[in-house]
């Protein structure tokens, strides 16, 4: 089967709505690399307040 | 604009030789779990020494009581001696220094379950994942309950991973 063709894989959530292939994405990082993730997002958050603060 | 620099903050700790466990949110990420986190929670070692490092480290950091930052009220060695939880901003963004938490578990209490972790900027003591869902189940706020089912599958599949 062509892979354009075959279905989007169904996502994986624990029976307790928890988002398995997220944990599982986190625990292939380093710690290290965790926190540089975790700063950016904050970063970004702060970023985007920021801009709409100021409308 | 507002600035959020977690490696700056413990880097700043670590060069400063505070001892120190990293806990809550934070804690929770760097063991794995993908939960989000604004603050940066430590308990610290509450000898004499320790103190005086830590101090030295929150002034450099311009550190303030977050409650009423326009006071300018500045932590002092009599807080920091104590058993609560001082809640302060800093120039690197929020940061609160506890005591204790849980059960009055204090520094001491917590290092035996605490891993050493490279943050790239050094070595930190961070409490590890087990011990971080105990303190929450115990706490059983709503706060900690809602973030429980991530803690415990990410130990789930920590533990899973670890054994094969």
């Amino acid at each position: 089967m062509n892979p354009a063709d075959e279905p989007a894989p169904a996502p994986e959530y624990s029976e307790d709505g928890v988002d398995l292939s997220l944990i599982r994405w986190m625990l292939t990082l380093t710690p290290a690399e965790r926190l540089e993730f975790l700063q950016r997002r904050i970063n970004d958050i702060l970023t985007i307040r920021e801009l709409n603060a100021e409308k | 604009m507002l600035k959020s620099d977690l490696s700056a903050t413990l880097g700043a700790l670590v060069k400063a030789g505070v001892e120190f466990v990293l806990v809550g949110g934070l804690a929770a990420v760097l063991d794995g779990a993908p939960v989000q986190t604004y603050d940066l929670d430590i308990v610290h070692s509450r000898s004499t020494d320790n103190i005086a490092r830590l101090l030295a480290v929150l002034e450099s950091l311009d550190a303030v009581f977050r409650i009423q930052p326009e006071r300018r009220l500045r932590p002092t060695a009599s807080h920091l001696g104590g058993p609560g939880h001082l809640n302060l901003i800093t120039r690197f963004g929020p940061l609160d220094i506890l005591g204790t938490i849980g059960r009055d578990l204090g520094y001491d209490d917590l290092l035996p379950h605490s891993v050493e972790m490279d943050i790239g900027g050094g070595q930190i003591r961070v409490l590890d994942l087990e011990t971080l869902i105990a303190i929450k189940e115990e706490l059983n706020s709503e706060k900690d309950r809602a973030v429980l089912p991530i803690l415990r599958r990410t130990l789930a599949e920590k533990k899973n991973h670890s054994s094969h």
